[in-house]
């Protein structure tokens, strides 16, 4: 395998609120390998953007990372006074949000917020600044990126915006970029133009991506390997071929069945019972077990640890492992 | 063929945008632009678009909760816009909507009973004791327990507030029920839920569902025929199968090439230009000529008609002749 970028190690993020703590993110251990497109798939609520926040320490009041290691090139980011954040916040990691309307300042032109960030960055004189905002503008796919650069961001739709969104975060070569759902509010043509950039983006810059999404016709599209999240927990975590053919994990099997397909033939859809936990002050034992139609009488007692079930494929179950091994693969 | 239920032809709506000194229109947005098309009883019609192009418009005026610029919609062999809101009011019993919002389309003041026994009161259709019954009577078909309905609606899921919400839709027996996006503000593991409640009550009760979606995956489950509109238009129109299996329309086409798939890595995508045009000013000739990859000369110039190219497949594109 390839060298580790980022390597999440046992990271709790948790929310201090009047009824008590909100585990968003617990002990969940994540590895990106430089080059490589993980997708973290998940619900809403689940955790999976505390995740993202967490790796650009960006969690706040009440929010609070209370344990873990984040390894970035070698480097503990928790142990980062906030000085060093900021250098290598839009510098080597850097972050496209979901919402490109909210996401810039409208009082400032595209230009000159994506100008700050390579001000902010690198040593460059204010022509060369101007040249390469245009340069990087014209490389994700704005027409005629020297006018555009002095428009403001509600005379750019909301494709636009987010292409735009996406040369802010690559302005200064990133090492890491973390991707939260930047499709999810787009129609699906452009959905698919930004994709297609994404594609290049990953081709031409040679950054690892984090994409966060809940659909795994988007993640299937760039992703190398998966991750799915539950009720702040990592439930499994394969190569992308592996997940859809053979998933380990009652929830991560139940999601991919529930959800209906364009290119399968379903009367009707399978059911996951109930909705997703509340995290405040969650029930013993595997946060999937009270929707589980496997479970057994230690999955409400304990937490299953993330075990190896196959080649670069783990899996958060006590239906695998060493208590017993019951074939419930899917037909 | 079976029964029609209902009857739209050449359907406009158009909202006019007022500016100026003294505010007289300027101009207007194209909606919904001439379209026509039939419901046949206890079918599942599907409208998907993307946003904005006009499909939610075109459910609210086919129910009359906006009136049209042009265009007649019958149903039941009566002319809507020509009743009495009298007349209007019995025929309202008969099409019910359930909402995309759940949160927003119910009243937090108003216990689960009060909401759904809302459309009994105004339609008298029950009184005391028989009223409550009714109202236990269409929460439990809808999956919550009898004692639910004594309850707010801040205490619910999203996925139980959108049962609430089909359960006052069910109340007056509708004939029409019509789904505006019920699906897309839930939870993936919720939505399965949702549309397998919808397509059981569909064969219990028997009625016919006009279904708003952007999500072609959920169309493709839910419905029987389906329509795509790009801005105000029908593109195409024809049988699920037929159309996803072979679409005519360009842009059906490229819609479809555009859905990612899990566990596929589609490398046969027709990524389209540009945007979607303003409603305001719609481009010449074919709407989508300015994104289509065939476009000829004549798409510029003169707007494509819908017109039947297999049995019961319609397809507007000036190519398909």
């Amino acid at each position: 395998m390839n060298e580790t970028l980022l390597n999440v190690n046992d990271l709790k993020t948790y929310f201090f609120i009047a009824e008590g703590a909100v585990k968003a993110v617990d002990s969940v251990h994540l590895k990106i390998g430089v080059g490589e497109v993980l997708g973290l798939v998940g619900e809403s609520g689940c955790g999976k953007s505390t995740m993202a926040l967490s790796i650009m320490r960006l969690i706040r009041h009440p929010g609070k990372i209370v344990g873990g290691e984040i390894w970035f090139e070698g480097e503990n980011l928790l142990s980062k006074s906030e000085g060093e954040m900021r250098k290598i916040r839009g510098g080597k990691i850097s972050m496209i949000f979901q919402n490109p309307m909210s996401s810039m300042n409208p009082v400032f032109t595209v230009g000159s917020q994506i100008a700050e960030a390579i001000k902010l960055h690198q040593d460059a004189q204010k022509h060369e600044v101007r040249e390469k905002v245009v340069e990087i503008l014209g490389k994700v796919g704005i027409p005629s990126p020297s006018e555009r650069v002095k428009d403001y961001p509600h005379e750019y739709s909301g494709g636009m915006l987010q292409r735009a969104m996406i040369a802010m975060a690559l302005s200064c070569n990133p090492k890491l970029l973390i991707a939260d759902e930047p499709t999810t509010n787009l129609d699906v043509t452009i959905q698919a133009q930004i994709l297609e950039l994404m594609r290049t983006v990953r081709k031409e810059f040679d950054a690892s991506i984090l994409l966060i999404g809940h659909d795994f016709g988007v993640i299937s599209e760039l992703c190398d390997k998966v991750a799915v999240m539950y009720g702040g927990k990592l439930v499994e975590h394969a190569d992308l071929a592996t997940i859809f053919k053979e998933a380990k994990h009652p929830y991560t099997q139940a999601l991919l069945e529930s959800i209906p397909r364009l290119d399968v033939e379903t009367e009707r859809l399978r059911i996951i019972p109930g909705s997703v936990p509340q995290l405040i002050n969650p029930h013993p034992g595997c946060r999937f077990c009270p929707r589980c139609e496997y479970a057994k009488e230690i999955c409400s007692k304990e937490d299953p640890p993330l075990i190896e079930v196959g080649q670069g494929h783990s899996a958060a179950c006590f239906l695998y492992g060493s208590i017993d091994k019951p074939n419930h693969q899917r037909k | 063929m079976s029964e029609t239920l209902f009857e739209v032809t050449n359907l406009r709506k158009y909202f006019p945008i007022t500016g100026g000194v003294f505010p007289r229109q300027v101009a207007a947005v194209h909606a919904v632009d001439g379209v026509s098309f039939t419901v046949e009883l206890g079918e599942t019609f599907g409208l998907v678009g993307e946003s904005g192009c006009g499909k939610t418009t075109l459910a609210r005026v086919v129910l009359r909760l906006i009136p049209p610029t042009a265009g007649a919609v019958r149903y039941g062999g009566r002319e809507i816009f020509k009743l009495s809101e009298r007349e209007m009011r019995k025929l309202r019993l008969e099409m019910a909507m359930v909402f995309q919002d759940p949160y927003g389309s119910l009243n937090p003041r108003m216990t689960i009973a009060d909401s759904v026994g809302e459309p009994l009161d105004i339609h008298g259709l029950a009184k005391g004791p028989e009223k409550e019954k009714r109202i236990m009577e269409l929460v439990e078909k809808v999956g919550l327990a009898p004692f639910h309905i004594y309850r707010y609606p801040h205490e619910f899921s999203g996925g139980q507030k959108q049962r609430i919400g089909i359960a006052r839709a069910l109340a007056g027996n509708p004939k029409l029920l019509v789904a505006d996006e019920p699906v897309s503000s839930l939870d993936v593991s919720v939505r399965a839920q949702i549309l397998n409640l919808l397509k059981d009550l569909q064969e219990e009760l028997g009625f016919t569902y006009l279904y708003i979606s952007h999500d072609l995956s959920t169309v493709k489950h839910m419905c029987n025929r389906v329509a795509v509109m790009y801005l105000g238009k029908f593109a195409e129109l024809g049988a699920v199968k037929d159309v996803y299996k072979r679409p005519l329309h360009p842009y059906t086409e490229a819609l479809m090439s555009a859905i990612p798939i899990p566990g596929r890595r589609r490398e046969d995508r027709i990524i389209l230009k540009g945007t979607v045009p303003t409603p305001i000013d719609p481009p010449p000739g074919c709407r989508f000529n300015p994104r289509c990859q065939y476009s000829e000369p004549m798409c510029k110039k003169e707007d494509p008609e819908l017109i039947e190219v297999k049995k019961g497949h319609f397809v507007a594109c000036h190519l398909k002749k």
